[in-house]
Formats: C-alpha cells, structure tokens, sequence
C-alpha cells in the first residue's frame, strides 16, 4: 500500500525514544534500517502498476468507511520514491557508526525518519495546501538536525536557515491562498480545469513570482542560496548527505516543478526565466567554490551548481530536457550524498576537514579514496559513470532546442566542475604524505559499506543505463511533458 | 464593518508596537495583544473555531513560550537598536500604505474568479472527512517539534568544546 | 473578485510588511522572531478572510487552524536554538552570529 510510505517512518519515528531508553545502540540501528529497507523495497515493488496502468489513485479505506486520503502515483512521484529510498538507506547505515560523535542515537533516528515521511508525504499527495504542510514537516525536522551537534558554528547555521525558510514558507501560503481565492479549491486536478477556465494571466504570474521565490530559497537557487554554504558543512555528515542531496530537491525542485508543469502550465515566458536562473547558479556557484578550503563548504557551492544544472534541464519543456533533468537530479542525489558521506569518513579519520592540512591520503585508506573518486567523477560527468549520460542528455536536449548560448555555458560550467573536483582529489588524496597521517586506519565498517554501496550504484547505472532510463526516467519526463492534460486524466 | 476596520487597525497598531517597544517583556505581551484583535477578527468573519485557536495557542500558549525564553535569557536583553532604523519606521511604513492602497485599489474589478458554491457540512466532517491527510501531518509536525526541543535540550556527558 | 477580499489582503500585506521590515533591521534575536510571528499573522488572515470571500469558511478554518499547528512546534524549536546560542555566546546579539564567511 503506498500509503505505508509515510505511516511506517511516523510510527518508528513515535516510539524510537522509547526504544532509546533501553537499549541504546542496537535497537534504534536494526529497527531504522529495516524500515527504510522495507520502504525501498515497496518502491521498486510498485514499478510494475504503474507502467502498465500509467496512473495509480488509491482512495485509503478505514475499517470500511471511506475517508478522504487520496495517493497519486504516476512516473514523476515513483521516480522520487525510488532516489528518497535508496539514498536514504545509504544514509542510514553510515549513521550507525558515524553518531559515535554525537550520542543520542534513538533521538536522532527518530528526526530522521520523521524527515523521511515528510518528504514522502510531499511527493504523494495531490492537494496545494498538503504539499505546503509536509514540506513544513521536513523542515522543522531538519532545522533540530542541523543544529544537532550543540556546538556554536552548528547553532548559528540552523538560525540562519530557519529564518531564511519560514519567510519562504510563509510567501508559499500566500501565493496557495490566492490560488484559492482565484478557484476555490485546492486539490490539483479542480485548480488545474479552474485555470483553464478562467483567464487571469496577470494575477497567476505574480502567484508564479511568489512560488519561485519561496521554492526557489528551499531548493538554493541563485539568489536565494545563502543559507546553504552555512547550513550543510555545520551540520552532521549525514545530514549534510539528506540536506543537500534530497531535501533541497523534494521541496525544492519537486514542488515547484509539480506545480508548474502539473497545475498551472508552463508557458515559454515562465521557461526562459527559470532556465536563466538556473543557468546563473550554475555558473555563480562554480566560480565560488573554486576559493575554498573547506571540503563541505566547497562541497555545498557545488550542489547549488548543480541544481542550477537540473533546473537548466527541466525548464526546457521538451521530453528530452525533462529526461535529462530527472536523470541529474538522481545521479546528483547519489553522488553529492555519496561525497558527503564520504567526508564524514574523512572526518572521522583526520579530525579536520581542512583542505590544506590533508594530504596523500590516497595509498592509508584506499576505500574512502576511491569511492570519493568515483563521486567526483560521476558528478563532473566522465564517462562511463552516470553523470556523465545526464549531462550529455541536457546538453544534447538543449542544442535540439536551438539554445546554443546556454548548450555553450553548460559545457564551460562542466569544465570548471571538473576542475576545482580535481583540485579536492590532488590536495586531499595523491600527492605527497603528510608525516601526520601515517598512523591512520581505514574508516569503521558500515561507514565504508555505505559509501561503497553507493558508489557501485554509479558505476551500475552508468554501465547500465539504458534500462534504468526506460524504466524510471521515460515514464516520469512523459508525466511531466504532458502538462496539464496528464493531471486532468487522472480522475480523482 | 466599523467594527472590523477598528480591529484591522488595532491589530496594526499593536504589531507595530511589538517593534517598537525598547522592553522585550512589553513587545510579547503587545503581540498577545494583537492576537486576541485577530481572534475576535476570525469571530466576525465567521469562523468562531480559527478565532478560538488563535486566542488560546496564539495568545497563550505561544506568548508563555516568548516570556519563558526572555525570562532565561534575561542578563543582556537590552540590545541597543540603532535608532535611525527606529526614526525610519514610520516613514517607510507610511509609504509602503501608499503603495498597498493603490495597488489594491486598481485591482478591484479586475481579477476574476470562479462564483463559489454554498459550502456543505459542518466544520467537524470538513476537518476530519475533507482534510484527513492534513491530520496525519500535523501529528509528524508535533512529533517534529517534541523531538527537536527533547534533542536541543539534551545533557551532553561531557562538555566538548567545538 | 469581492471589494470586501481586497480591503482584507490591504491588511494582510500591511502584516507582511512590518514583519519583513523588521527582519531586515533589527539585531536582537528573540525581536527576529516576533517578526516572524507577525508575518504569520499576516498569513493566516489572508486564509481566513479568503475562505470568508468565497463562502467557503469551514475549510478555511481548518487550514487556518492546521497552520496554527505548524506555528506552535516552529516556535518550540526556534526557541530552543535561541536559548542554546545564548548558553554559548552569554548575548542575543544577531552580529555576533557572523563567524562563518565566504
């Protein structure tokens, strides 16, 4: 049942502190991983309704009498299930070790997982004001998860964030109570036929204005990025990993591209403003992260980069475009949470995560050197791993399109990507040792087997990416292409 | 209507207050304030159940929180405000009602919407039946909340400088 | 659309204003967040008084009222942090909170 995507996280989530008080350590570990097992699973179990049937509503049944809890599953949302699952459960076994640091493990499990629903529940839903509601549930989640370590650079960060993200949050609302003004309702299918029906260009491009701003700060695009290079290197290296490689995305680019495409219509005025402010973080956030010295912080810059990468792709229009932007958005969720991970390990083993104090890491701890390879390498785009094919998709999408400038752009940004990429594997990992680190020891074990998990899951889809590319991502750029007409279809 | 225009200014009035007070204790009971004007608002609009939420969590429940946290944090409240942004206040203010008006103004007329339906149902089977989905989120934002306070608040064993 | 809709989101926007204003210039962090509160305020009028519009009250309420949820655990935790920066930093200053750069 899809509907267990957000009860099983909150029930865990409910009695995790519980849990805590007995045992400390093993229980909260067994008892998230399995559930977030289980949901990734059910993921892939759904694969097969919903390329046979095209759409899928469930109507939830209690004891018989019919409650209101409508599911919308088509291609885009099971797309997004699908990467929610499978990074969060990488995520989830390298915090078995990882929290080592920190303690309180139960408490922290259970904000994770309460995180995990909200953003489930925001993919599933089909109503404006829900989709606002479990976006404020991930969010609150993440402001307590950022500030998690007590320290004052962690403290500062989250404020930031929080404040930065309510007032976008509240522009949201507003922009969702004059749609309901303008319709009079707000499940998708009735404001997208009200829309249609009335003429009100004017007042849908202001309600347009304030949905960018407000989606716009949650996902960091450019100008609205600067929470972002405070909020992820402070926060715990998994949540640096969920931050930047889910949650900017699902409320971010989910939601505003859900909105765009499914209810109110995109039109070549809207598709030119986002691919130019996408075009612009892309190429803002390069030039600074190349001044960096901090891993994380350059880490950070790079995952604005990148969106303003999968932004450039879904605001084309054409299925292609759509395609390659989905395709970004999850190599980009594995590989930056797969770097995140990874730093956390080098933190772990070092003690610091600045650049000019690493050195010849490369021959002490081989595992962590090479799966940061294969990350970097994947999301500067080197073939034959898989950020390589989504890149080359946009770019190939944008030139059919005849937008050579931005074509043009994409392929310097990459070239820049690639860079200051090398620059971090040069520094940190080859090169000469530094007569500190001799003594080092490979990082624990599931710290490792995350990170190896994840990096095979590059090299896998890279290899392998055509049935990946007609299994997941055709079906979710044919839901988004067809616009409006395919939420119409769907019959609530 | 004269009543409702009177609260409209009154909860201004009070919000602006909230800025303006140079004592944090006096800022958080003028919002309290402000928020009972808004619950007597929802009253006269017609929807007594919002009116009645706002009065109780807004005006209590979050102003309680508000003075409990000046209360803890009580050595340095008094952080000198520049009193140039306080001296521009009232100007931009005067100038953003300006702006607001006429731009309201030359909306009227102007935007259409579709004619509303008379709505069915009492508020219990609009919450519970219409918005169920809305419950189930609001029992993870609680959840949220309860354990972001429990893991803020925690003893660590040792103290850690970072 | 109604006269009475646009009298209503006069003072919506008014609500929003003062609270942005004072996001912008004020430096002590627990005055920060009374603007935040403020721009909720703002808000939810704005929800309330569209449903009264369009004859549609009793949902309105409900999203009026859900918001208000929504509202109490934010505080809660904003809170929280407020109270943990001035354990670490002994002041509620939001200039001293400028120690990450770049």
């Amino acid at each position: 049942m899809v509907f267990l995507f957000i009860v099983i996280p909150l029930l865990v989530a409910a009695f995790l502190p519980l849990i805590g008080k007995f045992s400390k350590k093993l229980i909260p570990d067994v008892l998230t991983n399995a559930a977030l097992a289980f949901l990734l699973f059910n993921s892939i179990l759904l694969v097969k309704p919903v390329f046979n049937q095209g759409s899928v509503v469930q109507n939830v049944n209690w004891f018989g009498e019919k409650i209101n809890l409508q599911i919308a599953l088509d291609g885009f949302n099971l797309f997004m299930l699908f990467t929610i699952s499978l990074v969060s459960l990488g995520i989830s076994l390298f915090s078995i070790d990882y929290l080592e640091h920190y303690g309180y493990k139960a408490n922290f499990y259970a904000l994770l997982l309460v995180m995990i629903a909200g953003m489930n529940g925001l993919v599933l839903v089909p109503d404006l004001f829900s989709i606002y509601l479990f976006m404020e549930v991930a969010a609150v989640a993440s402001y307590a998860l950022v500030a998690f370590g007590l320290g004052s650079d962690e403290l500062e960060a989250s404020f930031k964030y929080l404040m930065l993200s309510v007032v976008a949050s509240a522009f949201v609302l507003l922009s969702i109570t004059i749609i309901f003004g303008l319709t009079g309702s707000l499940n998708f299918q009735a404001v997208a036929q009200a829309l249609q029906d009335l003429n009100a260009r004017y007042v849908v491009g202001v309600c347009v204005a304030f949905f960018i701003m407000g989606f716009g700060l949650k996902a960091a695009l450019v100008p609205f990025h600067a929470w972002l290079p405070d909020a992820h290197p402070s926060a715990p290296a998994p949540i640096s990993a969920m931050l930047s490689g889910l949650l900017i995305k699902v409320s971010g680019i989910y939601a505003l591209f859900r909105i765009v495409y499914s209810v109110i219509g995109m039109t070549p005025v809207l598709s030119q403003v986002l691919m130019a402010m996408g075009t612009i973080s892309l190429v803002v956030a390069a030039f600074l992260a190349l001044g960096q010295k901090d891993i994380k912080r350059m880490l950070a810059y790079s995952s604005i980069s990148q969106v303003g990468y999968i932004v450039l792709g879904l605001a084309l229009g054409t299925p292609l475009g759509i395609a390659g932007g989905l395709f970004h958005l999850f190599n980009h969720a594995v590989a930056k949470g797969l770097l995140f991970l990874n730093s956390g390990s080098i933190q772990h083993i070092t003690g610091t995560r600045n650049l000019d104090e690493l050195g010849g890491l490369g021959k002490l701890v081989p595992i962590t050197a090479g799966t940061n390879l294969v990350g970097a390498l994947s999301i500067t785009g080197v073939p034959p791993l898989a950020g390589f094919w989504s890149k080359l998709i946009i770019i190939i999408a944008l030139i059919q399109a005849k937008q050579f400038g931005y074509a043009l752009v994409a392929i310097l940004a990459s070239i820049l990507t690639l860079w200051y990429y090398l620059l971090i594997q040069r520094k940190a990992f080859f090169g000469k040792t530094n007569p500190k680190w001799l003594h080092l020891k490979e990082a624990p074990f599931w710290m490792s087997a995350a990170n190896v998990i994840l990096a095979l899951i590059c090299i896998l889809v890279g290899i392998f990416f055509t049935p990946v590319f007609k299994t997941w991502i055709s079906p979710a750029a044919e839901a988004l292409a067809q616009g409006i007409q395919h939420v119409l279809m769907w019959g609530i | 209507m004269v009543i409702q225009t009177l609260l409209l200014c009154g909860l201004i009035i009070f919000s602006g207050l909230a800025i303006i007070f140079k004592d944090l204790l006096k800022a958080a009971l003028s919002l309290a304030v402000a928020s009972l004007c808004l619950g007597i608002i929802f009253f006269r609009l017609g929807a007594p159940y919002a009116g009645v939420f706002e009065i109780s969590v807004v005006a209590g429940l979050i102003t309680v929180l508000f003075i409990l946290t000046i209360a803890l944090t009580k050595k340095e409240r008094e952080i000198k405000e520049a009193n140039l942004t306080r001296i521009a206040f009232p100007l931009f203010f005067i100038l953003f009602l300006i702006i607001d008006g006429l731009v309201m103004k030359s909306l009227l007329q102007k935007v259409p919407a579709l004619p509303s339906e008379p709505e069915a149902g009492i508020f219990g089977e609009v919450l519970w039946k219409q918005r169920t989905f809305d419950l189930v989120a609001q029992i993870g934002v609680i959840l949220a909340g309860v354990l972001a306070v429990l893991a803020l608040f925690r003893k660590k064993e040792d103290e850690k400088d970072e | 659309m109604s006269n009475l809709w646009f009298f209503y989101l006069f003072f919506s926007a008014v609500l929003i204003f003062i609270g942005i204003y004072c996001l912008l210039t004020m430096h002590n962090l627990i005055r920060l967040f009374i603007a935040v509160e403020i721009i909720s305020k703002g808000v939810s009028l704005a929800l309330v008084a569209t449903g009264a519009v369009k004859k549609s009250v009793l949902l309105a309420q409900s999203l009026a009222i859900t918001y208000i949820v929504v509202e109490v655990s934010l505080v809660a935790t904003a809170l929280a942090i407020i109270i943990n920066i001035y354990k670490k930093n002994k002041s509620l200053d939001v200039r001293l909170l400028s120690k990450l750069k770049g």
